[in-house]
């Protein structure tokens, strides 16, 4: 890429659009809630093993938080983004938006 | 390049993708409009238009439905609009967990005790009561229930719709009682039954 000095850096971690997808589900759960990955796997439209390969990426990069659990014997994993996370992604829309307006493209 | 090595897509491209994903997974998650107010409409449609077709405007009943009978089309109806929103409930339960499943167990508790209260007070004053008055005092208890708690689920979801469905309950029924019962009923039936199932197709249509 050969970008202008001014321009932002884009997050190489959630610039992938799966991940992207993945942040951006997450981001519209309220503060403190948790979503079962099934349900996840389900709104994304992924194969658990792609999800899971995903999430780990994201988790390496403490963007978000995976509580494994059981609900009575069955083991349950729930996902939800962390604070961190939040950060990350407020801040690439906000460098995505930036690289759209120097571009000079129709926002 | 993304560090997965994809081609990377242009900014606007990716602004719309993550509009799509954010709107798709709102909807997902929130629930079908038309499953939430819909059947609410249509038991209040069914209900308080027999209701009205009972006590007349003046006096005079429009048909021979008896009281009875019109109490038992709506709830009928209310029982199925609840066994639809009991069904909703439970296929939201264990997808998400955390502050906003407590929430929804609160807030339905409160619905509950609500309409436990309001049945003991209705049930407590209304056999005092000439048997029209009596009609109007429970139709009339319970949607300001129904508009209260609406209100307040819109405060406690930051749903500015359900608050505003909540307000307009509020009107038409505090409008009804200075009528009296036939108006009451006709205008529950058209301007609240009718207007759930209008709120619940825009709401469908602009999600």
């Amino acid at each position: 890429m050969t970008a202008d000095h001014a321009l932002p850096e884009l997050d190489p971690v959630i610039h992938a659009q799966a991940r992207l997808r993945v942040m951006v589900t997450l981001n519209t759960l309220a503060d403190g809630d948790e979503i079962a990955f099934p349900v996840l796997k389900d709104l994304l439209g992924m194969t658990a093993g792609n999800l899971s390969v995903h999430l780990s990426k994201l988790e390496e990069a403490a963007y978000v938080h995976i509580i494994k659990t059981h609900k009575g014997r069955t083991p349950i994993t729930f996902v939800a983004l962390t604070k961190r996370g939040r950060l990350a992604l407020e801040d690439y829309t906000t460098a995505i938006r930036a690289l759209l307006d120097s571009a000079g493209g129709t926002s | 390049m993304t560090d997965d090595g994809e081609q990377a897509p242009a900014p606007e491209d990716t602004l719309r993708l993550m509009e799509e994903q954010r709107a798709a997974t709102v909807r997902a998650l929130r629930g079908d409009p038309l499953l939430l107010y819909g059947p609410w409409g249509v038991a209040w449609l069914l209900g308080f238009g027999a209701f009205f077709l009972h006590y007349g405007l003046d006096g005079v009943p429009y048909a021979p439905i008896s009281w009875a009978q019109a109490m038992s089309v709506l709830m009928c109806g209310l029982l199925v609009a609840g066994g639809v929103a009991a069904f909703g409930i439970v296929r939201m339960t264990g997808v998400i967990r955390g502050g906003t499943a407590a929430k929804g167990a609160m807030f339905g508790y409160t619905w509950f005790a609500g309409m436990v209260l309001m049945s003991v007070i209705a049930a407590h004053f209304s056999p005092m009561l000439p048997d029209h008055q009596a009609g109007l005092l429970w139709s009339s208890i319970a949607l300001m229930l129904v508009a209260v708690l609406y209100m307040a689920g819109g405060a406690i979801y930051h749903n500015w719709p359900m608050f505003f469905v909540g307000v307009w309950i509020a009107a038409v029924n505090a409008l009804g009682v200075i009528l009296g019962p036939g108006w009451h009923a006709l205008l529950a039936a058209v301007l609240l039954g009718g207007g759930q199932i209008a709120v619940a197709f825009w709401l469908r249509r602009r999600t």
